[in-house]
């Protein structure tokens, strides 16, 4: 179960943000924003090396003393952002993965939606569902 | 730190060897081959695919006893003895007969008996010369010992020649043996290894069966660890480690639940010890707690990265060591008193830090910043948590409960001092948890560090956020202004991410700054800044809205605020309908504001500042900009720089000798220059400024249309500047708006025009023009007058019925703006000049204009002089001018009475249109023969343009000069004697005849024959002189040329042409210089009457052609 899942465009602005608690968005944002520095700096090594480009997982960012931070970037540069508590053993490196793959799948879905325009902050309620759900694992 | 080992602390792992024999021979060797073996290295080969690895080994050696010999089935060989060594001094063959020989066969027994194979028997030979000249072999004692005990591993029996003595050759030997020894113990202590890893495996197998003791296997696993380290393979030495550590975590993990893991219940003791974790050797103690074998366990595998030079990696792994002990304590549920942890926290991360800094070469900081500067971030957070437990924080005292705590904390992490000039971790958490001053400068310290290191590495959010922390700390300090620069910057990292929530926080982070610091002026910035973010709860919007309007009525000097994000032009549009704005007239502007300001805000004024375009700037590029007559919220965002075309060029570098260097392409890619960073708020001025219509302007929250105007009272082009909303002495003021929407004002002065109303104007016909005045932006007085001047021959007026006249004046009269009046103006030039001019002068005009006027005459005459022997006619052609046909009529011609004239015309008008010609013919009626005075020709006649109007004359003036007939000239050509035609090809003669008709000064003519060439040939001269001698008159001088025809048919005749003559001589006497050359004079037209010139000769073809004619 993740704590928190955050949607970043390739300008670095957050375009989704979806907490568990509630009372917990800023300090999560905090966290996401500094872990885009990760992002940042595994995506300028991945160009010099010739990493698999098809890899768009980027594994944990950092980790703190209550949360790990996951990444995952898409090829147009979008960043999906997965927070989880550090005391939960159940998500291992493959669940985090499969749950990366279905917040794109969504995120996707989004996209093709005509009503949205690409680039702005997505607040559809079916999308933030499907988020929660895939966030508590219901999915 | 610095790779080597310090022998004390670390368990020695080296294999035992047994010496058996005479001892006393070995021991003048022991040193040296303890010395002597782990220097080279040797190839260890392992089971099961392993890789050969080169290891180092060394050895202890112990004397024999058949007691310690451990059983070949033993897992723990690696602490027995492993190598048994016989020495021996013997090379007497009959002493070994006799009792060396018995002594090797019992060593060898027992060795047997215990399944050990690993034995060697070494002959130490003291060098003597004798063996070299020895003819027979096997009958050393070697050779025998060989032949008895080791018949098919001669390898096991060496004889070594004394290295004591120092010769040349005992070297060879002595390596010999070092290389053999080291290679048999180290088969033997393979086995050994191999036997203990297949234990430890075992063992690990065990580890869910209940008793199984993780304690004991640790240890276990450990000497593996050792062994691997004692033979220099540290990274196998580290992946034991790594192995246990795992182990740790998955039973911690996993485990608690379970009851056959109830060794992890001697952990789960209260925390009593804190330690500060030491890097470097160590030992573990008999009970550990769970943060000492933690700490051990991290000390040894940065041991081993630090040995194989991973600084970097022993940093990355700090932590996840951190955060994994932190979890266990939690999962373990250890009590702890509060703060330990932290203390224990701070004081590992602290070592690990001052171990980086040990390394600090380039590459090595380069490669480790990357993971200390979380470490120091890490550090400076547990510190601040211990400052807040032990009331250290600025501002606060300690209690005494918090003193107490302080006391308890410093007890538990126990004494390890560093040296004097650097404390070690311990000594400055003590001093820091002491003394609060020593706390804030170590806070400080750890996070500028960590601020540092991470700009350094790149990740700046990650520094700003540091900043965060440090802001609020420097705010308690009370020093705001530190606070404001840190805070300042995180905000504008989270205004370039886009991270409004966050920039809306930070603004409220800043607004409390200010407020603090008393800066009335940022406070009120920020207050309008927080009040307008959507992002905040409205009541906290509410009051810092009205603290804003509160503040700002209470400000003495004016403020300017950017608009930023609290009001945003969502667009702009010049409502009037003109592109063009006249002087005087209003220009309505209509702006739509969305304010995000939670309240209405009654604002005083409404301003929009106008800037004037210099005339510089009016360059192409901007004019497309200025056709839009609005603005929309798409061009009101700023370009982006990376979206912008670049302006490419063509670089060629040419060398000196003009060839090509180089060729390329250069870029002025400008946008990238530095931006200033300091905004500036008011740049342009309000004297010229568009305002509200409706004042004061409530503007409430979400759009606003706002209509703005003001009276163009200045000409010129203007950009719409900024925008500012004025409450009280506070401004709002926008940023300046793209320079895309200008505003054109001009004055339109009145202009006087003088058209024609047909496209040619002719001379001597009275004509109408336009005078058109226009009125421009403003009206005219009434009572100025135009004044109008002709140049001679020229009249003009403007009524209908009034005299024309070479001046004019006229009023202008009332006359609205914009209208245009037109006046009839008559015009009548005179036939003598074709350009007038008439000048203009208005009084708006500086100085008056003179307009140019072309007139053409209505008619143009030409005239000719026609002759028939001595009969003589006038020619007179008209052509018409004029657009219109005029009608002609009465023409007349006046000879002023030197002869008669007889008119040949009709007495009808005629009608001449445009271009055509219309001729008129008289006879002079004069005597041939009679004086030829100059006849003063007047042609006149009366034209009219149309039915109405009156008839104006036309006169023609010419002189008739020479018209007398002087010579008669006639040719003729006839066919050559005796042929009846003219034939083509053949010579015909060519006469002429030549009669003086009145004796005349010229004695001499000279004729010319100017045949066409394509018809005629002259053959024979073409020119010839004729002289007269006067006496008879009218008979003919005749001139035979030969001629012949080149065509046939009826052919003109060829042309002659006569002309006066002067010889050389006569022109001598009237030049009087010596003109040796004759000369020609021609005849005037009427003088020569040629009368062949309409003659034609028939010519056929010739004969021989066979064709009849």
């Amino acid at each position: 179960m993740a704590v928190c899942v955050a949607i970043i465009g390739k300008d670095n602005s957050p375009k989704f943000f979806a907490c568990l608690n509630p009372d917990e968005e800023l300090s999560f944002q905090y966290k996401v924003l500094s872990s885009l520095d990760v992002v940042e700096e595994k995506l300028s090594a991945g160009n010099k090396a010739g990493s698999d480009l098809r890899e768009l997982y980027l594994g944990m960012l950092y980790s703190l003393e209550t949360h790990k931070i996951y990444g995952y970037v898409t090829n147009t540069k979008i960043k999906f952002i997965i927070i989880v508590d550090s005391t939960n053993m159940v998500l291992r490196d493959n669940e985090i993965r499969s749950m990366f793959r279905k917040i794109h799948s969504e995120y996707a879905d989004i996209v093709s939606n005509p009503f949205y325009t690409p680039g702005e902050q997505i607040c559809s309620k079916p999308f933030l569902n499907n988020i929660r759900n895939i966030m508590t694992g219901t999915v | 730190m610095n790779g080597t080992i310090d022998i004390g602390l670390v368990v020695d792992r080296r294999p035992l060897i047994t010496c058996a024999g005479e001892l006393e021979v070995f021991s003048s060797i022991e040193d040296n081959l303890a010395q002597a073996l782990p220097q080279d290295s040797c190839e260890w080969r392992r089971s099961m695919g392993r890789p050969i690895r080169n290891v180092h080994i060394g050895a202890n050696f112990t004397p024999y006893s058949s007691k310690a010999l451990p059983k070949g089935t033993q897992w723990d060989l690696i602490r027995q003895p492993l190598f048994h060594i016989y020495w021996t001094e013997c090379t007497d063959v009959d002493i070994y007969k006799s009792t060396l020989r018995d002594d090797i066969d019992g060593w060898l027994k027992e060795l047997n008996a215990k399944d050990i194979t690993d034995w060697l028997v070494v002959v130490v030979e003291n060098y003597d010369g004798k063996r070299t000249n020895k003819l027979l072999p096997r009958t050393t004692v070697l050779d025998k010992i060989r032949a008895d005990f080791a018949p098919k591993q001669g390898d096991r029996c060496i004889s070594v020649i004394n290295p004591g003595k120092l010769e040349s050759r005992s070297a060879d030997s002595w390596r010999g043996l070092v290389s053999r020894i080291r290679h048999l113990l180290l088969v033997s202590y393979a086995k050994a290894v191999a036997r203990l890893e297949d234990y430890v495996r075992q063992q690990r197998e065990r580890r869910n069966e209940i008793g199984w003791n993780f304690m004991q296997y640790f240890q276990l696993q450990e000497e593996l660890a050792q062994v691997l380290e004692m033979l220099g393979l540290n990274d196998e030495a580290l992946v034991q480690y790594d192995e246990l550590d795992a182990l740790l975590s998955q039973f911690v993990a996993n485990g608690i639940t379970s009851e056959c893991v109830n060794w992890l219940g001697e952990f789960q003791k209260p925390l009593e010890r804190w330690h500060g974790l030491k890097l470097g050797p160590s030992s573990l103690s008999k009970t550990p707690s769970i943060l000492e074998l933690r700490a051990y366990l991290y000390a040894k595998q940065a041991q081993m990265l630090l040995l194989t030079n991973k600084v970097w990696e022993m940093a990355s792994r700090c932590l996840p060591f951190l955060h994994t002990c932190t979890r266990e304590l939690a999962i373990l549920e250890i009590k702890a008193p509060p703060g330990a942890v932290a203390c224990w926290l701070f004081l590992a991360s602290m070592e690990v830090l001052q171990t980086c800094d040990k390394f600090n070469h380039a590459d090595e900081v380069e490669e480790y910043s990357l993971h200390t500067a979380c470490l120091w971030e890490y550090a400076s957070q547990k510190l601040k948590y211990l400052g807040d437990l032990c009331g250290l924080m600025p501002g606060g005292e300690p209690t005494s409960d918090q003193l107490h705590t302080v006391v308890g904390l410093s007890a538990g992490m126990g004494d390890n001092p560093g040296p004097a000039n650097s404390p070690s971790p311990t000594d400055k958490l003590k001093s820091a948890l002491i003394h609060q001053d020593v706390f804030n400068k170590t806070y400080l310290e750890l996070a500028e560090l960590a601020m540092g290191t991470y700009k350094h590495i790149g990740r700046l959010r990650s520094a700003r956020l540091v900043g965060r922390e440090v802001a609020s700390f420097y705010m308690s300090l009370g020093q705001h202004q530190k606070s404001a620069a840190f805070l300042g910057d995180l905000l504008r990292t989270f205004e370039q991410d886009g991270w409004q929530e966050l920039a809306a926080q930070t603004h409220l982070e800043l607004a409390e700054c200010y407020k603090k610091a008393g800066d009335v002026g940022k406070l009120i910035r920020s207050c309008a800044s927080v009040s307008s973010a959507h992002e905040i709860d409205n009541i906290i919007r509410w009051t810092y809205f009205d603290e804003m309007t509160r503040h700002a009525e209470s400000l003495d000097k004016s403020l300017a605020v950017p608009f930023e994000n609290i009001v945003k032009i969502v667009s702009v549009n010049v409502l009037n309908d003109e592109n063009v704005i006249m002087l005087d007239t209003k220009v309505h502007v209509e702006l739509v504001l969305e304010s995000n300001l939670p309240r209405e805000l009654v604002c005083e004024k409404v301003d929009m500042s106008l800037e004037a375009v210099e005339n510089k700037e009016t360059s192409k590029s901007n004019e497309k900009y200025c056709k839009g007559r609005s603005l929309s919220s798409k061009d009101l965002k700023p370009r982006d720089p990376m979206l912008q075309r670049l302006k490419i060029q063509r670089n060629l570098d040419y060398k000196q000798d003009k060839q090509l260097a180089s060729a390329g392409i250069v870029s002025k890619f400008t946008e990238l220059r530095r931006k200033d960073s300091t905004q500036q708020v008011c740049s342009s001025e309000f004297a010229h400024a568009l305002e509200a219509n409706k004042l004061p302007l409530r503007l409430s929250p979400g759009l606003n249309v706002i209509r703005l105007s003001k009276l163009a009272d200045e000409t010129g082009k203007f950009y719409l500047g900024q925008v500012a909303l004025h409450v009280g002495k506070l401004a709002f003021v926008s940023a300046t708006l793209p320079h895309r929407l200008a505003i054109e004002v001009k004055e339109e002065k009145p202009t006087l025009q003088l058209n024609k109303r047909t496209p040619t104007l002719i001379s001597g016909v009275e004509q109408l023009m336009n005078i058109i005045l226009t009125v421009g932006s403003h009206p005219i007085d009434p009572k100025s007058t135009i004044k109008l001047t002709s140049s001679r021959g020229l009249s003009f007026q403007i009524g209908a019925d009034r005299p024309l006249a070479t001046t004019l004046e006229f009023e202008v009269g009332a006359k609205p703006a914009y209208s245009s009046s037109r006046y009839a103006l008559r015009v009548l030039a005179d036939m003598l000049g074709k350009e007038h001019h008439v000048t203009v002068a208005a009084p708006w005009a500086a100085k008056p204009t003179a307009v140019t006027l072309n007139f053409t005459p209505p008619l143009t005459a030409a005239w000719r002089l026609h002759s028939a022997r001595h009969r003589k006619w006038v020619q007179v052609s008209l052509t018409g001018q004029c657009e219109q046909g005029l009608t002609v009529r009465e023409a007349k011609l006046d000879v002023a009475g030197v002869c008669e004239v007889d008119g040949k015309n009709a007495s009808s008008s005629h009608l001449i249109p445009n271009g055509m010609t219309f001729s008129f013919m008289w006879e002079l009626l004069i005597k041939p023969g009679a004086d030829s005075p100059t006849i003063k020709a007047e042609f006149s006649v009366s034209y009219k343009l149309d039915e109405d109007s009156e008839e104006r004359p036309y006169r023609y003036f010419f002189d008739i000069n020479d018209y007398q007939t002087l010579y008669l000239l006639d040719a003729d050509v006839e066919p050559a004697k005796g042929s009846e035609f003219c034939r083509v090809g053949a010579v015909c003669q060519l006469r002429l005849a030549i009669a003086q008709t009145r004796a005349s000064r010229e004695r001499s003519l000279m004729y010319e024959v100017l045949a066409e060439q394509s018809v005629w040939a002259v053959c024979g001269r073409t020119a010839g002189v004729v002289g007269f001698d006067g006496s008879e008159l009218e008979r003919p001088q005749t001139v035979a040329l030969d001629v012949m025809p080149l065509a046939s048919g009826h052919l003109p005749l060829p042309l002659v042409r006569i002309s006066k003559y002067i010889p050389a001589e006569a022109g001598n006497d009237k030049h009087g210089k010596g003109d040796t050359h004759p000369r020609l004079e021609p005849f005037s037209p009427g003088q020569v009457y040629n009368a062949s010139k309409g003659k034609q000769i028939h010519v056929i073809t010739p004969v021989s052609d066979g064709h009849p004619t």
